[in-house]
């Protein structure tokens, strides 16, 4: 009986000594289970992809989740859903994903066609066994339709923008040309010739520059290679005739009319 | 009131010459109609119209040689001239004779609208 009794003893302090500080230290390990778990997490964004998408586009969502399992895996419901900004839920979808620490991994979602322009919220919430904690997030995005594949509102800026550099455009070579035409076609002055011959070098002063601008460069090329004209090659200016006035000017009308098919008219300086 | 401008139409085309009178009387100006050189000269010098428009190829007396009777009148040395033609001023003497007896304006037909040449005439008129 004594022995028993000591026996009883030895294993009451063995129990005392050894298995209950055992115990002891074990309900942290199972509680630190728990907090694992109670910590698990579930991040989402945008993917650093889009902010704007258009109706029936895909809407690319990141999802993290992390502090997870502990080792083991669990399996997570994730939802997935969009809702307008006074609350509305116009779409949802779900996954599964087995997570053992940390998982990411991109989601796209479609737009759906008949969305309406507006901000709207992405919110994905993970569901798992054993969770004590809801774990939910979301990120802000913009709905806009596109035109001819451009967002609405950067169509309008940019188209706007080019209209403007357009019509800047247009305005600029309209008068840049007019004021060439006004340089090049502004009849060139004949004072300094003699009262006698000055008619003749205007008359040719004129058809070259009326020539001019109506072919181009080439009225000046056939004047330059004319029998006793000298011409100034890029101002077309009369600058000496050395055969008779009147025979250079028929011949040069002739020139232009066998070459280039037109017919010269002309007017009579200090005339209207 | 301001007085009725007249114009002395030259022109063998009989078309030609009545469609410029229609628009002329339609801007108000008295259009005198000749239907060759020598008709042109003798109502030229006798009605002394504001302005003369003047074709070249013409039967009986051509346009230059009207011009030029015209020209030696004291009325007709300065009366405005404007040459309306099929003929190009490819021959010597006709650019001398132009120089020499000055119209205002030397039109080939084919490159003129007739309210551009009528557009000429009221420029002239005006001045």
């Amino acid at each position: 009986m004594a022995i028993k009794m000591k026996l009883l003893n030895k294993v009451l302090c063995a129990f005392l000594f050894i298995a209950l500080p055992g115990l002891i230290l074990l309900s942290p390990l199972v509680s630190a289970q728990v907090n694992i778990t109670k910590n698990a997490r579930v991040d989402t964004g945008n993917a650093g992809l889009a902010v704007r998408v258009a109706p029936g586009e895909v809407l690319p969502i990141s999802v993290k989740l992390s502090n997870f399992g502990g080792g083991k895996r669990v399996d997570v419901l994730l939802k997935y859903s969009i809702f307008t900004s006074t609350g509305e839920e116009i779409y949802t979808t779900s996954d599964t994903a087995a997570v053992e620490t940390t998982a990411s991994f991109v989601k796209t979602v479609q737009i759906p066609f008949g969305t309406a322009p507006g901000v709207y919220t992405a919110k994905t919430s993970a569901t798992y066994q054993g969770q004590l904690v809801p774990a939910t997030t979301q990120f802000s995005f913009t709905v806009e339709r596109k035109i001819l594949g451009i967002f609405q509102s950067d169509f309008f800026f940019y188209g706007g923008i080019s209209v403007l550099a357009g019509i800047f455009i247009a305005l600029l070579v309209y008068f840049l040309v007019r004021r060439r035409r006004t340089t090049r076609f502004t009849p060139l002055d004949y004072s300094n010739i003699p009262h006698d011959k000055r008619t003749f070098y205007e008359i040719l002063s004129d058809t070259i520059m009326q020539m001019r601008g109506r072919v181009g460069e080439q009225a000046l090329e056939i004047a330059s290679h004319i029998d006793g004209l000298k011409i100034d090659k890029e101002t077309g200016r009369v600058l000496d005739l050395t055969e008779p006035p009147a025979k250079i000017i028929a011949t040069l009308v002739s020139e232009y009319e066998k070459l280039l098919g037109k017919k010269v008219s002309f007017s009579f300086r200090g005339n209207t | 009131m301001e007085t009725q401008k007249t114009i002395l139409i030259v022109e063998d085309e009989k078309n030609l010459r009545e469609a410029i009178a229609d628009i002329l009387r339609l801007k108000n100006y008295l259009p005198l109609e000749a239907e060759n050189g020598k008709v042109g000269v003798e109502m030229a010098l006798s009605k002394h119209p504001d302005l003369i428009l003047l074709d070249l190829l013409m039967p009986v007396m051509d346009g230059m040689a009207a011009l030029k009777k015209i020209r030696a009148d004291a009325w007709g040395a300065k009366v405005p001239v404007i040459i309306l033609t099929n003929l190009s001023a490819t021959n010597e003497q006709l650019v001398e004779d132009m120089v020499t007896h000055k119209p205002m304006h030397y039109l080939i037909k084919s490159d003129w609208k007739l309210h551009d040449v009528v557009a000429k005439i009221e420029d002239i008129l005006k001045a």
